[in-house]
């Protein structure tokens, strides 16, 4: 097996993600996959992605603009 | 007041922490190479730049390896004569060629220097400043500076009014989240601007005597309801930050906008004051990338969120300053010793969580209205703990404020299997049913009265299988006391005549993380109106004490020099200890007594130095 290097987009290992944990993925060019070296994680650039958005649900409110009349009317909720 | 304050700060650091660790990958480590230093100041530059564009001024933090690089030197000069910018000082960025050269040292975490080269390095880079400026800096800073680096700095460098000093709630949390490489250990101080005691920069001064002499300021603004169960580094007014923790969408990045809105609604909490502080590192805008994120995105965020504050600044709702106008500014403006308060709501997860946030000089607490109003992190400033951190110290990396309660670290609410976990919550009973005030979601509402500030936690329904009650409660913080009265009082009762039995308890612990530390040693007591004392030392063997009509219930934890205790208002309550065993290591007292309709159970929660 080939020597693990950092793919051209430096991902992050998405099961390491989930449990709050920053850890760099390598990239096996042979198989066209990456792996991470602390969890049994290994997968495609798409699986990557579809992990990531699954991790985004978490922050259900991503995308709302709370501005300060908001947050104040909260006050009152 | 009506006041909103924004410090921005650059670092010229040219070898930035990311920056050079992707540089070296698969090659000989090569401090100080010519591409890193270009691209660190390229960066930089850009970041001036924006906040230039955008009306604002900046504090430029000198890092060590930047004194000694002429262009940078030149640089800094013009941004100071042309836009007013403060030439700042910062012991980040010490991983240069010139600092191992001279140290024969790699370490790059000021406060985790031995105390001799922490001396040295202040003396060296404060005097190197000096000789290429023409006078000393007024502001320094480090991701922690303790007490004894701080007093060190103001007696041998008077002029220092301004230090960023910690990183807010960079602990375990954070720890973890960087696969355990990153020792920020540093949970428990406040979450914006204050002035440390002289013995424990996490703490608030209490008089002049203990005044440290300068302000402190924390290394961002965070967000106080999310960092409390998640790594504080993807959480604040750092927009790389945000998209470290994937909380944006292509380049949309509303939350960024969130926090600052509310940090501006938290001026409603502090007499009109509130204060922002944003300070990116050079290595968060490499041309390379952040991980996942492309250079586009990291500029364009960055852009775009300090375009917000000119946009605030011209709508005169913010106002930008350097970090030693600042501290001129609240030394004349805000009260040496706090208090500051903060009524945190949920801006991200689509929930109506939100949390209590009081600290002045005798604790910082932090109130969980979606657990009923529990406290759920408690640090006692009252105690002062001398506590250096560093080389050769005890605690060494540990810098952290030890906590008397943490609901997260040490189980709070739900525990598996038995014992009961860290939390200052209260039991309603009635009949052979139970209920915690814990499970009972709720908010809360904010007012301030003469010497104090109140937290309201709207009523509560608890239902019983014979009986609903509505229970409401009330913390009224008497400022710089040490002192918490606690109301707990039904307010509407499906049968008049009945009475509830209401706990008021705290179960607490000490440590600075989740692991426990020893108890032994710790005195639990009751005490009776008549007299009477039980007291225990604590030995891990599950014996309790009960007594009526008691004067108050105590515990004293000598290895955090604490004593912490519940007294009623009334006559007539019930009060005990619990001592714990090792599966439960806590301990525990309380204060309980019957009520009804209209009828209030009211304790003073009192945390002191323990003599």
């Amino acid at each position: 097996m080939s020597q693990g290097r950092k793919g051209k987009i430096n991902y992050r290992c998405p099961h390491c993600l989930f449990r709050d944990i920053d850890f760099d993925l390598l990239y096996d060019k042979d198989v066209e996959q990456y792996y991470c070296r602390r969890c049994n994680w290994e997968g495609t650039e798409h699986e990557i992605l579809f992990l990531y958005a699954v991790y985004k649900r978490k922050y259900k409110d991503m995308l709302k603009r709370y501005t300060v009349q908001d947050i104040l009317a909260k006050d009152e909720d | 007041m009506d006041k909103f304050i924004l410090n921005v700060i650059h670092r010229p650091e040219l070898v930035p922490e990311y920056i050079n660790s992707d540089a070296q990958e698969g090659q000989t480590e090569q401090v100080g190479k010519a591409e890193v230093v270009n691209e660190s100041l390229d960066i930089f530059r850009l970041q001036q730049e924006i906040a230039h564009r955008n009306g604002l001024r900046t504090t430029i933090q000198m890092t060590y390896s930047s004194l000694y690089n002429d262009e940078c030197i030149e640089l800094v000069k013009k941004y100071h004569d042309e836009y007013g910018d403060e030439i700042g000082h910062t012991f980040l960025g010490v991983n240069c060629k010139e600092f191992r050269e001279k140290y024969k040292s790699k370490e790059l975490a000021m406060w985790l220097f031995p105390m001799d080269m922490k001396k040295r390095i202040v003396v060296d880079s404060f005097e190197r400043f000096k000789e290429v400026f023409g006078f000393y800096p007024t502001s320094t800073g480090s991701y922690f500076m303790d007490a004894e680096l701080l007093n060190y700095i103001k007696e041998r460098y008077p002029m220092v009014k301004a230090a960023v000093a910690t990183c807010f709630e960079e602990g375990p949390k954070v720890f973890r989240h960087t696969n355990s490489s990153w020792y920020t250990l540093m949970d428990g101080s406040p979450w914006t601007a204050w002035i440390p005691s002289k013995k424990n920069t996490h703490a608030i001064a209490e008089d002049e005597d203990d005044d440290i002499g300068i302000v402190a300021v924390p290394h961002l603004s965070r967000d106080l309801l999310a960092i409390m169960d998640n790594a504080g580094d993807m959480f604040g007014t750092h927009p790389q930050n945000i998209i470290r923790g994937l909380i944006y969408e292509g380049d949309r990045l509303p939350y960024m906008y969130n926090l600052v809105d509310q940090y501006q609604v938290m001026k409603k909490y502090n007499k009109g004051f509130s204060y922002n502080l944003v300070y990116v590192g050079p290595g968060w805008m490499g041309k390379s990338g952040r991980w996942e994120a492309d250079y586009r995105i990291l500029k364009k965020s960055y852009e775009d969120f300090l375009a917000y504050y000119g946009e605030l600044k011209n709508e005169g709702k913010v106002e930008d300053m350097t970090m030693t106008e600042f501290a001129d500014w609240f030394r004349k403006n805000q009260p040496r010793s706090g208090p500051i308060c903060g009524l945190w709501k949920d801006i991200v997860y689509g929930t109506k969580n939100q949390v209590f946030w009081y600290a002045d000089s005798k604790f910082r607490v932090q109130i969980d209205l979606k657990q009923g109003g529990a406290i759920t992190d408690l640090r006692p400033y009252a105690s002062k703990l001398s506590r250096p951190c560093g080389a050769g110290t005890k605690a060494n990396q540990d810098a952290s404020y030890p906590y008397i309660v943490h609901s997260r670290y040490r189980a709070g609410a739900f525990t598996h299997y038995a014992g009961e976990g860290a939390i200052k919550s209260c039991k309603v009973r009635y009949g052979s049913e139970e209920v915690d005030l814990s499970s009972c979601r709720s908010t809360g509402t904010y007012s301030e009265g003469e010497g104090c500030r109140i937290l309201g936690v709207r009523p509560v329904e608890i239902e019983f299988k014979n009986l609903t009650i509505k229970l409401a409660t009330t913390y009224t913080f008497k400022e710089n006391t040490g002192e918490i009265i606690i109301s707990r009082k039904i307010v509407e009762s499906s049968e008049p005549a009945a009475q509830v039995e209401v706990d008021e308890f705290l179960t607490s612990c000490w440590g600075t993380n989740e692991y426990p530390e020893d108890l032994t040693g710790c005195l639990l007591s009751v005490s009776g109106k008549d007299g009477s004392r039980n007291e225990l030392s604590y030995e891990y063997r599950c014996r309790e004490h009960s007594a009526e009509n008691v004067e108050c219930a105590e515990a004293v934890i000598p290895q955090v020099q604490t004593k912490v205790g519940l007294t009623p208002s009334s006559e007539g309550c019930k009060g005990y200890y619990e001592e714990g065993y090792s599966f439960a290591p806590n301990l525990k007292i309380g204060i309980s007594k019957k009520i009804g309709l209209n009828q209030e159970l009211v304790t003073c929660l009192k945390v002191e130095r323990a003599k």
